[in-house]
């Protein structure tokens, strides 16, 4: 698929059309419109068979399968699932059918991969000690092992809606805007859901 | 309710300035502190080498030497012997489209097929009916689309699993729906009115008459029959009604006088005195807020009303420029679509991108 056709074809079926006429005065947009070009090239080559581009989607999207994990699953899990996820992207590419949806897709599996976890997984792993085994890897003084090893429980324990976004953006270091564009959720949702999982998550830092 | 509106309010002025959601604005410590203790566990491992990609598959039985009829030949043999596949195994592939159902109370029924216990799941398939009595609850769920929540005495049928739109139809009862499919591609009829998610989460009521409710947690949600639209931001609830279609939008923490009076002069049988007065009551409880039923009223009200609306309306957000008061009051599209997208609420393209693609793709609202 060519570039135009592509152009012609992410106006008409994947709305990005819509992104475009709704750009005006609204930067984050303008910063994302071309990015969700680029990544429909991206889906689209690597669904032909393009090994390199499915690469690159890697390299945009692993922090956020990452992210997405850690909201569920013991941190000693991540790293092993994010890959099967992406494994599991690439054998069912070609069953993908809007490739637009790329992000959303790629955060499905990764929940259902979390929740499969959980179903295997009995008795069910404790962060802390997952956080000790992990020391090694992410080297950090006592005080420091203690701190995040808290408040990622704290985060942890926040309602589902609130985990991700979080992680997201407190863990993985992406910005609002770039969680929507990456998960596919829109960007008030995010939005409401960072301000409300911060404020409850102050609360249970200060009452801890 | 008042204290959560309070909140909202609270959270919709600690937005203003955000580091939290995009870094820019003055830098808060808090953050900052967890950012730096947290961000050591980021990931940051090299990317892996991937087996060989299967191309996806494309259509390939009309190869330039094929002339059609052999080609078609084939295909008929292939659909053969997925028949005979098929009425041997006696049941759909596993994956055909449709949402996983769990139950999550009681035993809901997908058509005569009943699923309990804790393990209890099925499939509810395009053409098949979810019902739960008054002690079931169930939970149904889509990779690609989202989940929904099914209260106890609904029955929701599932209509279209179609590249780019899914629709399912809620004849009664109560869904809660969080939805991560890309906005305007998740569809609800109700007898009253489609409900199109445009954003995230909602809450979905319909009585038995017919009658539905709307009420918008996250994101927006846009209710439609016939020509009469209706757009339904976080916090925010709408009434439809059959025959009618969707009433004006409000937003909860409204006073119950704007509410009673705007609930009147939606579906109320009333003289043009009376919803004059109603009208009169509504814009006397306005408050900047409410600039979301200001908006839907211009279309709803008759002409020399139409100027009031507007005057009380730029009172509150001052209409964008491009954007005439003759133009409003002849109700033109564009204008209209301008100053909403002034109001602070949600991109109005992403409705009009649904209706130029979807609008008429199905019937408006479902019949029983």
């Amino acid at each position: 698929m060519n570039r135009d056709s592509l152009l012609m074809s992410s106006g008409s079926e994947h709305g990005f059309g819509l992104l475009a006429a709704g750009l005006e005065g609204q930067p984050v947009r303008e910063q994302i419109a071309p990015d969700l070009f680029e990544e429909t090239t991206l889906v689209s080559a690597a669904r032909d068979g393009d090994r390199a581009a499915f690469g690159r989607l890697y390299d945009r999207y692993a922090r956020m399968v990452h992210g997405v994990l850690l909201a569920k699953v013991p941190l000693g899990e991540v790293d092993d699932l994010v890959q099967d996820v992406f494994v599991l992207a690439l054998r069912r590419l070609s069953t993908l059918r809007e490739i637009g949806s790329f992000g959303a897709w790629l955060a499905a599996i990764a929940r259902n991969l979390a929740m499969d976890y959980h179903r295997r997984a009995a008795p069910e792993e404790q962060l802390t000690a997952d956080l000790s085994e992990n020391e090694a890897e992410h080297p950090m003084t006592n005080g420091d092992h203690e701190g995040a090893a808290a408040i990622l429980e704290a985060i942890r324990s926040l309602p589902e809606a609130y985990r991700e976004p979080l992680i997201l953006r407190l863990v993985e270091g992406m910005t609002g805007p770039e969680i929507a564009t990456r998960t596919g959720l829109t960007p008030g949702s995010v939005r409401v859901n960072l301000h409300r999982g911060m404020q409850q998550l102050r609360a249970r830092l200060t009452t801890s | 309710m008042d204290a959560g509106n309070n909140e909202t309010k609270k959270e919709l002025q600690a937005m203003g300035n955000d580091y939290l959601w995009d870094g820019s604005g003055e830098p808060d410590p808090e953050i900052q502190k967890l950012e730096a203790l947290l961000g050591r566990f980021q990931y940051n491992r090299p990317r892996p080498v991937f087996p060989e990609i299967v191309p996806a598959k494309r259509w390939r039985f009309f190869l330039p030497h094929m002339r059609p009829l052999p080609a078609l030949a084939a295909v008929a043999a292939v659909a053969a012997v997925a028949a005979v596949v098929f009425l041997m195994n006696g049941r759909k592939p596993n994956r055909s489209p449709g949402w996983d159902v769990s139950a999550m109370e009681g035993t809901p029924r997908v058509g005569a097929k009943a699923i309990s216990g804790k393990e209890g799941s099925g499939r509810l398939g395009v053409g098949q009916t979810l019902e739960t009595d008054l002690q079931a609850r169930a939970r149904l769920r889509a990779d690609e689309i989202g989940q929904i929540e099914v209260e106890p005495g609904t029955r929701l049928r599932l209509l279209d699993m179609g590249l780019g739109l899914k629709r399912i139809a809620l004849d009664r009862g109560t869904i809660h729906t969080f939805i991560w499919a890309p906005p305007g591609q998740f569809v609800v009829d109700t007898p009253s009115a489609e409900a199109v998610d445009l954003g995230c989460a909602y809450t979905l009521q319909v009585d038995n008459s017919g009658a539905g409710l709307v009420r918008t947690s996250l994101g927006w949600v846009g209710f439609k029959l016939k020509g009469r639209e209706s757009f339904i931001p976080a916090g925010a609830a709408c009434v439809t009604r059959p025959g009618v279609g969707p009433g004006t939008p409000y937003f909860e923490d409204a006073s119950s006088e704007f509410r009673s009076a705007l609930t009147r002069f939606d579906f109320q049988d009333s003289t043009s005195e009376q919803r004059g007065k109603d009208l009169a009551i509504v814009l006397a409880h306005c408050r900047q807020r409410d600039a979301l039923t200001l908006w839907h009223l211009l279309a709803r009200v008759d002409e020399p009303q139409r100027a009031i609306v507007y005057n009380y309306l730029a009172k509150f957000i001052p209409p964008p420029s491009g954007v005439t008061q003759t133009g409003i009051l002849r109700l033109d599209q564009r204008m209209l679509d301008r100053w909403w997208n002034d109001l602070g609420f949600d991109d109005i393209s992403v409705w009009r991108y649904w209706e130029r693609s979807w609008a008429g793709a199905a019937p408006q609202a479902s019949a029983k």
